[in-house]
């Protein structure tokens, strides 16, 4: 099967796109509007973007804003290492490189009528905020919408706006949780895995999209399918340090899966076998 | 591609060879000077080639380089792009690609190119590889095994792949099969004769003879291999084989089918300039697969030293229906642990048989 534009040769440069503004969404994380490469930015929600601060490098950031937005889009960034910092120095009118969109986003065309359930654990919604907003432009297609965002503080709530607009609408239903309140967290105190079992869903019809770190993967699988979600219906976004994007360096190789080329988004059934999807050690030497 | 196959007179070949650098830029074998008995390919200088002892070289069968000819198309660092940090050009890479001529590539090697041709071609094709590759022109020749080739378990000991000249050396001359137009230009200017059967006949013998005189095997052929690889729990040679093995990342290095890359910027001096380049990468350093907060999917040994064998006979056999190893012998023969591909293959072959 030729994919359209991939019997292209890829020459890893980047094209290069304006900053267009700059938000402080939590401490630490910032979110950036970038002008669409070429005026236009058609993606699949799921799908990421390499980013380049030249001299820094690339890295991949999943794109936060709709698929609807096309003239501009968002990305929301972790200062975390060296590109990720770069990114957070940068000021509306600064230039930075794009390539993409890459990789498979979320199938939503194969879930439709169906109850979706979101889970985001750590900084997971950066990834599940543009498919949410899909889906919530696009209600009649799927069934109910429940969401469960799961932060280890209150302050470290991404997207505060959304969440309470999701909380407010009664088509989208809400469950937030914090590993450690503070004095302003009236709400859930534990881990978002356990928001699954609390929460009253038919299994059969819900299919699940989780994104957060392996912890949040291990136990929110273990939650879906004690609740009797069938494995291909469990879905996970994969996070590993990509270089080229476009399955060639290997870096990001789970067994014989290319992260950035067959994923970052995949099924549970797909997982389960591979056993460097979710088993990270820390290093013997 | 049923070859046209030709005799060229040993003493032509000198005068083929000044034609060729005269035309083209010529990747080739050289000797090590630091190293008497080693070779390396580079750029011939046509200006003080020594094209007597290069013709010499290619007709005794010299030992198969360290570092293999994949870096003719694939440079062991090579600049992607040039920027501007603080502007807002980023110009491509003006360096421009001649067509050049690799010649003396063994069989092993010339399938080592084709498996490479296959995975950058694969969608989306790398576009730097087939920036160099697509021009160039390719001269294989045959050669002598030491006791660490195993391409005949490999399948590659009588490789045409990827080329467009081949050289036997016979009795009456180079026996030359040309496989592409490119090939049949490269002989112009030269008077060659059909070859006879009896040629042609010393031409399979040299092959036969070559394919008895090497001494290492595996144990079980390609698809059977993948199928042990998938389905047996052979933890413990990849435990026995960490042992031994430092994670230097030769095996990779000298590899012809490996190829995967690292990218990094770098900023000239003046701090407004720079650019990204990539550099061959190696999944048996511990950085290959670290990922953020320092966790590692592949932190421990053994889990690197089994992912160079799942990659190379399993996976890479699932996505392009060949493994990615010819039986060059160059990762044994640089293993400074003395690892040989071979002997553990075996000992893995062996074991599952063991626990069926
Ligand atoms: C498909 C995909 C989508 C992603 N989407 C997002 C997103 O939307 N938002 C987001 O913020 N991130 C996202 N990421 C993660 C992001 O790409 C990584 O955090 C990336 O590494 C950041 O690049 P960097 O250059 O800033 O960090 P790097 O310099 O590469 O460092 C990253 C991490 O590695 C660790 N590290 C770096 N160097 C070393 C070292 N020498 N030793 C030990 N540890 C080290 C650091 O602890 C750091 O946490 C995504 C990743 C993928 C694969
Ligand atoms: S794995 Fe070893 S023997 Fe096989 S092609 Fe690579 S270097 Fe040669
Ligand atoms: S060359 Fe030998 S010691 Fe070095 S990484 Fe490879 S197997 Fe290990
Ligand atoms: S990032 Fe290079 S293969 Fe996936």
């Amino acid at each position: 099967m030729v994919v359209p534009g991939l019997e292209v040769p890829v020459d890893y440069i980047p094209q290069q796109v304006d900053v267009l503004n700059v938000i402080d969404e939590a401490p630490g994380v910032k979110i950036l509007a970038l002008t669409a490469p070429q005026g236009k930015m058609t993606f699949v929600a799921g799908q990421f973007v390499q980013i380049s601060v030249f001299g820094y490098g690339e890295a991949p950031f999943t794109i936060c804003s709709s698929p609807s937005q096309s003239d501009s889009f968002d990305i929301c960034v972790s200062a975390v290492g060296r590109v990720s910092n770069a990114l957070h120095r940068l000021k509306p009118g600064d230039r930075v490189g794009v390539r993409g969109p890459l990789g498979h986003g979320f199938p939503l065309e194969q879930v439709l009528g169906r109850d979706l359930f979101f889970v985001a654990g750590g900084t997971g919604m950066a990834c599940l905020r543009s498919v949410i907003a899909d889906c919530r432009e696009n209600l009649s297609d799927y069934g109910r919408l429940i969401i469960a965002n799961g932060v280890k503080t209150p302050a470290k709530r991404l997207f505060a706006a959304d969440l309470q607009l999701w909380h407010d609408d009664v088509r989208t239903e809400l469950h937030e949780t914090v590993d450690t309140p503070d004095a302003s967290w009236q709400g859930r105190v534990g881990v978002v895995p356990d928001i699954i079992k609390d929460v009253d869903f038919d299994p059969h019809n819900t299919v699940a999209f989780v994104v957060g770190p392996p912890v949040v993967f291990r136990f929110a699988a273990q939650n879906f399918l004690n609740k009797g979600v069938e494995e291909k219906d469990i879905y996970f976004s994969l996070e590993r340090r990509f270089q080229c994007g476009v399955g060639k360096c290997g870096h990001c190789q789970v067994n014989d899966l290319y992260v950035c080329q067959n994923g970052p988004v995949f099924s549970y059934s797909e997982l389960k076998s591979r056993s460097e999807a979710v088993e990270a050690t820390l290093p013997d030497n | 591609m049923q070859p046209q196959k030709h005799i060229l007179a040993f003493d032509d070949l000198p005068i083929l060879l000044r034609q060729w650098l005269r035309s083209k830029a010529v990747i080739g074998p050289l000797a090590r000077q630091d190293q008497p008995g080693f070779y390396y390919f580079d750029w011939i200088d046509p200006a003080d080639a020594d094209v007597e002892r290069l013709a010499e070289r290619l007709a005794s069968g010299y030992v198969t380089t360290t570092i293999p000819p994949k870096k003719a198309f694939f440079p062991t660092r090579e600049t992607l792009f040039n920027f501007a940090a603080a502007g807002p050009v980023v110009p491509k890479n003006e360096e421009h690609q001649e067509p050049f001529l690799l010649i003396g590539v063994h069989p092993c090697d010339l399938a080592a190119l084709s498996l490479l041709d296959t995975a950058y071609a694969h969608p989306p094709a790398d576009g730097p590889w087939r920036k160099r590759r697509s021009p160039a022109t390719v001269v294989g020749i045959d050669c002598l095994p030491d006791q660490y080739c195993f391409c005949t378990s490999m399948e590659t000991s009588g490789s045409r792949d990827a080329c467009d000249l081949f050289l036997t050396p016979i009795t009456s001359g180079f026996l030359a099969e040309i496989y592409s137009e490119k090939g049949k230009d490269l002989l112009r200017g030269i008077r060659t004769e059909p070859a006879q059967p009896r040629d042609i006949q010393e031409g399979e013998e040299f092959l036969h003879k070559k394919e008895a005189a090497i001494t290492l095997s595996l144990q079980a052929g390609s698809e059977e291999f993948a199928e042990i690889l998938d389905t047996v729990d052979l933890t413990e040679v990849w435990e026995q084989t960490a042992q031994r093995c430092y994670s230097c990342g030769s095996c990779n290095t000298t590899c012809p089918t490996c190829f995967c890359f690292d990218v990094e910027d770098t900023l000239d001096t003046n701090l407004t300039s720079g650019r990204r380049y990539r550099s061959w990468g190696s999944c048996q350093l511990l950085e290959f697969t670290l990922l953020a907060g320092g966790a590692n999917t592949r932190g421990e040994r053994r889990q690197r030293v089994a992912h160079r064998w799942y990659r190379k006979f399993l996976y890479l056999y699932k996505q392009f229906g060949h493994s990615f190893c010819t039986g060059c012998g160059r990762c044994s023969r640089a293993c400074t642990a003395d690892i040989n591909i071979v002997d553990v293959s075996n000992d893995l072959i062996k074991r599952a048989k063991e626990k069926r």
